[in-house]
């Protein structure tokens, strides 16, 4: 049964008068089953951002539907839709998106504290999440006094602690070093074979050549998928880069 | 370059950044007025000339200096606040290619665009309500004056030359502040990650120690006029510890409940005290500044307000008759019955037959260390010196002999020679006999409900005992014989003889007339030699109530001003914090949101917070004000007014009022603050 399921899905922004209308997304459809790591590939203003805000209910559609593990989120009031979010979902940003006001020990407690959870539960929980991601000393440690790879684990593990049905990530490298990029790579493919479902916006060949299928997204469509099939992911790079050549010369549609 | 290029480039800056700069001009407009009115008053013909009005040129010029070094230090502050918010601008502008003198001209013509608005828009202000501020302060002072309008050409200029110096001051610490700085710091400055807050522990206890010794003093202190330095130490002790216990104490709290694991990670407070934290690091200074002066509005506002309310019942109190004039004389035996009814042909005479309830008094007073029904004479005035300490004020007594003959007083027994009738100011008489040292005792053989006549506060300040002798004469020779041989001048007892009176129907101007006239005929009298009396005082209610009034009216005026000086100020600061709150919370808000928080949970978990920011300062001054109140207390007992119910009436109404005017401040900014936080919402 696949986890997620987007049907004709639309969003249309309008101004604040009203006078301009920008059509973000026009009529995009997939699924994506569990145990599936998607990336999904688009330029500029293709509407990468518009499509996962609406996954994640953080935003309503125009138009179209999205079931998660089957239940219809813009049917949910807006008080389980929260809670909904923090149960069933884990972000990842490209901008990390800590608190700057909580220690990452803190920032990674957030889900489970809004949950109701008791401390020693989450103790327990974040121990081997913490030593797996090797930030295990810098748990008493503020955002402002790690690095960026640093930040970005604690918001991984943030995302993961709650055992997540689906891991949404925005960019998730975007503002990493090469290193701190590989790294984080890894560990989601890590994450992805012990069964995590990963859908991951990117703008990186190199990022989306770790995921098990690519899509593509144009003119709020979406305009090509890949998957990796057998490929390693060297072979998988060189496809994504012919797809997006022939993106970048107009190429016609599938 | 363009002529003007600079101008416009400053005038943009002020107009994108309104929201910032509008108040800002404000509150400097504002301080502008206050200064020209309290100025222009103090040197204004119509308050010099009035009766009192260099006791009031004196307190507005006090009033002056507070709000020009007031206006320094929190336009200074402001200054700074505002720079902080434009840097990233500067830094831009930097970034594209302007260097520092480029950026120096752009905020020499913002200041100087501040400068001429400000001070230009205060003194339109100062000189349209400085009329309405004299009506007000003379008619506070009980007099009248004309509706003309003045313009002072010498409280103009130095409004301007005044301020044009603070902004001159102003420009010079932004020239620094840019000369200092490099240009990717401006573009950063407000980026940069913020430390987290440290508990300083030693700061936090040694300002809860401070905050305790302070209010002990104020409580303890005795006498406000000998301990003032006392209560200016534990004053400067209530501001610092407020600073620390706002900036220190406050983080110190937070990081107490964030160790208690229990507690902090539970939703309802796990956000709103980790962000508290940094909150009030970053909110503690202004804060605590807040506290300071709504503290100082309260305590000068129902203080003054006291004084000024008060003022009927303690000039009632002060002299309980119109007129009261005392002849002095050097032993009894002097005291003729000739010489009162001389005086009371004189009062007749002078005030043309009006005068009403006129009586005359008769005696020896002295005072002395009163213990199981005796009372000592020696070293009473030492007492008086050393020692002021409520258990030797409890012993103290003035005593007063009085003929018996001269009163008709209602009694079951007419007392003998050797006994007496007791009237006492406090609880009754408790003992059988009464001995004043170095005189035979005597039997008090009843008591006496109602005086005859009424004592002034003055003299009832320590309990007072009237004891009514049929054989005053001999007594009181005795006492005065005893006092001459202890050789103390101070120990001497005063024999006078007193007539009150009222003059019903007369215009204040009227009775002062009718008092000089007397103290004239009783100077021209002491010329002549055949008189018994060695000296005389006059105590008359008009002149007392003008020069009460021209004092306490003047200082409530000067605390309504002020306070609305400091009112302002505080409402600046509050809405400066609401603003800087905005910025920061607009991005915790899509954080928190992306994470599984509810709209309405965000909201409610700010909510309390800013709160609790904003109304602790509130709070901790209406603990200030309870702990200042019997200084307070005592402090306008000095002046005659000892209404302690007035005076919690009006601290509690002032405490009101301003927690109303807080409510209403924060309720205005709150809009600002909310529109902040939904543009980002937007944004987002
Ligand atoms: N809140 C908004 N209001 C109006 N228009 C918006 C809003 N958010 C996005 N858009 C518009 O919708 C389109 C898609 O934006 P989106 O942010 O989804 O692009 P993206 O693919 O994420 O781009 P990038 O790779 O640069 O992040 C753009 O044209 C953008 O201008
Ligand atoms: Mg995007």
């Amino acid at each position: 049964m696949s986890i997620l399921e987007v049907r004709d899905l639309k969003k249309v922004y309008t101004s604040r008068f009203g006078t301009q209308q920008v059509e973000a997304l026009r009529r995009v459809n997939f699924t994506v089953e569990k145990g599936e790591y998607v990336a999904v590939m688009g330029e500029s203003g293709s509407g990468k951002t518009t499509l996962l805000n609406l996954l994640a209910a953080l935003d309503k559609p125009t138009g179209g539907t999205v079931l998660l593990d089957g239940v219809d989120l813009s049917t949910l009031p807006e008080k389980d839709v929260a809670s909904f979010r923090r149960g069933q979902l884990g972000f990842v940003f490209q901008e990390f998106n800590l608190l700057d006001t909580f220690t990452l020990e803190d920032n990674i407690y957030l889900p489970l504290v809004l949950a109701g959870r008791n401390h020693k539960e989450m103790a327990e929980r974040l121990e081997p999440l913490a030593r797996w991601l090797g930030i295990d000393g810098l748990l008493k440690k503020y955002p402002y006094e790690v690095s960026g790879g640093q930040k970005q684990r604690a918001a991984v593990a943030r995302a993961l602690i709650t055992d997540p049905k689906l891991l949404l990530a925005d960019e998730p490298t975007g503002a990493l070093d090469s290193r701190s990029t590989d790294e984080l790579l890894s560990l989601f493919a890590q994450v992805n074979r012990s069964g995590q479902t990963i859908v991951m916006v990117t703008h990186s060949v190199k990022a989306a050549s770790h995921a098990t299928r690519v899509l593509f997204i144009r003119d709020g469509e979406v305009f090509h998928q890949l998957y990796r099939g057998k490929d390693t992911n060297e072979q998988l790079y060189q496809k994504i880069s012919d797809t997006l050549t022939v993106l970048a010369t107009g190429g016609e549609a599938r | 370059m363009k002529k003007g290029f600079y101008l416009r480039l400053a005038l943009d800056g002020m107009r994108k950044n309104r929201r910032l700069y509008l108040p800002y001009l404000l509150t400097c407009g504002g301080m502008v007025m206050m200064f020209y009115i309290l100025y222009s008053l103090a040197y204004s013909p119509a308050v010099q000339t009035m009766r009192g009005g260099s006791t009031m040129t004196v307190v507005l010029l006090l009033g002056t200096i507070v709000v020009a070094v007031f206006a320094l230090l929190f336009l200074l502050y402001t200054n700074s606040f505002l720079a902080k918010r434009r840097n990233r601008e500067f830094g831009l502008y930097n970034v594209l290619g302007m260097n520092k003198r480029n950026l120096s001209r752009i905020l020499a013509w913002e200041t100087v665009v501040s400068a001429l608005v400000s001070i230009l828009g205060g003194l339109i202000g100062g000189l349209l309500l400085s009329k309405l501020a004299e009506l007000c302060l003379i008619r506070m002072a009980g007099e009248r004056t004309g509706y003309a309008i003045t313009v002072a050409p010498r409280s103009i200029a130095a409004t301007f030359l005044f301020f044009g110096a603070i902004f001159a001051l102003l420009l010079l610490v932004s020239l620094a502040r840019v000369g200092i700085s490099k240009p990717l710091d401006l573009l950063k400055s407000e980026a940069a990650g913020e430390k987290p807050p440290r508990a300083n522990w030693v700061l936090a206890l040694v300002g809860l120690l401070l905050l305790g010794a302070a209010y002990y003093l104020a409580v303890t202190i005795e006498s406000p006029l000998t301990a003032l330095f006392i209560f200016f130490a534990a004053v400067l002790m209530v501001i610092v510890a407020t600073y620390l216990l706002f900036i220190a104490g406050s983080v110190t709290l937070c990081k107490l409940l964030q160790r208690n694991k229990r507690y902090y990670y539970k939703s309802a407070h796990f956000v709103s005290v980790s962000s508290m934290a940094f909150r009030m690091k970053r909110n503690g200074a202004g804060l605590a500044s807040i506290c300071i002066l709504a503290t100082m509005v309260l305590v000068m506002l129902s203080s003054t307000g006291c004084l000024y309310f008060g003022g009927e019942d303690a000039i009632r109190g002060m002299a309980p008759y119109d007129v009261t004039v005392a002849l002095r004389y050097a032993a009894p035996e002097a005291c003729s019955g000739e010489a009162l009814r001389e005086l009371a042909d004189l009062v007749h005479d002078l005030s043309g037959g009006r005068e009403k309830n006129l009586m005359t008094v008769t005696d020896v007073n002295f005072g002395g260390y009163f213990e199981n029904g005796s009372l000592d004479l020696d070293g009473y005035s030492r007492i008086l010196e050393i020692s002021s300490s409520p258990s030797v004020l409890e012993h103290l007594r003035s005593v007063y002999f009085l003929p018996l003959e001269d009163f008709d007083l209602e009694t079951d027994r007419q007392p003998e020679p050797g006994e007496a009738l007791v009237w006492s100011s406090g609880a009754a008489y408790p003992y059988d006999t009464l001995a004043v040292e170095g005189c035979t005792p005597i039997r008090v053989v009843g008591t006496v409900r109602e005086l005859p006549f009424r004592l002034t506060t003055e003299e009832t300040l320590v309990t007072a005992y009237c004891v009514f002798l049929p054989d005053w004469a001999e007594r009181a020779g005795e006492v005065q014989n005893y006092c001459a041989s202890l050789e103390d001048e101070m120990a001497l007892p005063e024999t006078v003889q007193v007539c009150f009176f009222d003059l019903p129907g007369l215009s204040e101007e009227e009775q002062l007339r009718v008092t000089e006239n007397l103290r004239q005929a009783l100077r021209d009298r002491m010329e002549e030699e055949d008189r018994a009396w060695t000296g005389f005082t006059t105590n008359d209610r008009a002149d007392l109530h003008s020069s009460f009034f021209s004092m306490n009216g003047s200082l409530f005026f000067l605390g309504i001003i002020l306070s609305i000086v400091f009112i302002a100020a505080a409402a600046l600061i509050i809405y400066y914090k609401q603003l800087s709150e905005g910025y920061e919370d607009q991005r915790r808000f899509g954080i928190m949101q992306k994470v599984g928080m509810t709209g309405r949970e965000i909201k409610s978990a700010v909510d309390s917070q800013v709160l609790t920011v904003f109304f602790a300062p509130l709070l901790m001054s209406g603990l200030h004000l309870a702990f200042a109140f019997p200084f307070v207390q005592k402090l306008i007992r000095l002046f005659g007014v000892s209404n302690t119910h007035l005076l919690i009436l009006t601290s509690v109404l002032c405490f009101l009022a301003f927690g109303l005017f807080y409510v209403f401040v924060y309720r205005r900014t709150a809009r600002a603050y909310i529109a902040i936080v939904s543009e980002g919402d937007e944004r987002r």
